[in-house]
């Protein structure tokens, strides 16, 4: 990705849509209304996460 | 009204369901619908784009009326159910958490050590802690003690259909509990959840035996006709066993032929 890119772009990139999804950035949830404003490094970890079908 | 009470919720269906092993999430969106079901377990997986038609999460909060308990399936110690139980609520936004650490796929036992772990941070941070555990006495008092809205001893192992085959330790569990007592896992069929309330349970949670019935929508309801019945055999005082017959007709001579 870009330098300087945002959470929000990644999401745009992965494709998440109108989704509801979890984003977790090494560690710390990262909170919708943050997502346009945190920004992206290298080696940053990234997990983007949603319910699924479980008992 | 007899209502389920945990924590400051109150739900008139006794009935969970797990929305697990569905051949589709039209399949379990009927089944849930049918089962009058209130609280529906869920899980965390990755965000997959190709599997965004699976979306869970939309379908539940359209059909109103349903609170959602996640699950923390995957972890294997307190501090990966810990994660999974804060992004959850993030997720979700429920209090609720069924804490579920069973690292070991062919028996699927939740480890007490680890449960009792993230069972006591996640109830000192205010969630509605559902511990899923074995049928253990001393353990349930030990999660009632760090402060558990519930426990959710297990029948059997899950998936195995294989019933209560826990019922003398989950009675003992009941008698001893001053939170209510859900059995989660194992139940093949409505007579087993009818007779888990017929103990004492206050709920029972079904996943596998209305995902794979050959018509989940209409076991979904039996289900929630069973733990009915159960609960209110429960209510009406069942009758005790006796070692030798106690007729139930006068047992009048006069038919003889003497």
């Amino acid at each position: 990705m870009p330098e300087g890119s945002s959470v929000a772009d990644l999401l745009e990139l992965a494709g998440t849509g109108r989704q509801q999804v979890a984003v977790v950035l090494n560690e710390a949830i990262v909170r919708p209304e943050n997502r346009a404003t945190t920004l992206l490094k290298e080696n940053d970890q990234v997990d983007v996460l949603v319910f699924a079908g479980g008992g | 009204m007899d209502s389920l009470k945990l924590g400051p919720y109150e739900f008139s269906s006794r009935l969970i369901l797990g929305t697990g092993k569905f051949s589709s999430t039209r399949r379990m969106l009927d089944a849930i619908k049918a089962s009058g079901t209130q609280l529906v377990t869920v899980a965390l997986r990755r965000f997959n784009r190709e599997q965004a038609e699976d979306d869970l999460l939309g379908p539940l909060s359209e059909m109103g009326g349903i609170t959602l308990m996640p699950n923390t399936s995957g972890a294997a110690t307190a501090k990966e159910a810990v994660r999974a139980a804060h992004i959850s609520r993030e997720l979700s936004g429920s209090p609720f958490v069924k804490v579920e650490i069973h690292p070991n796929p062919h028996h699927l036992m939740p480890d007490p050590i680890e449960t009792w772990e993230a069972c006591r941070i996640l109830a000192g941070e205010g969630f509605l802690v559902m511990p899923y555990i074995p049928a253990d006495p001393v353990l349930a008092r030990r999660l009632e003690e760090v402060g558990c809205t519930s426990i959710m001893p297990l029948g059997s192992a899950i998936g195995s259909g294989q019933g209560l085959s826990t019922a003398g330790m989950l009675k003992i569990i009941i008698r001893e509990s001053s939170i209510p007592v859900i059995v989660d896992a194992g139940l093949r069929a409505p007579s087993e959840a009818c007779a888990a309330m017929e103990m004492g349970c206050e709920a029972v949670l079904v996943n596998s035996a209305v995902a794979v019935a050959g018509d989940p929508m209409a076991m979904a309801s039996a289900f929630g006709e069973a733990v009915l019945a159960g609960r209110r055999a429960w209510h009406a005082g069942i009758m005790q066993k006796s070692g030798s017959a106690v007729a139930t007709s006068p047992l009048t001579s006069f038919l003889g032929t003497d």
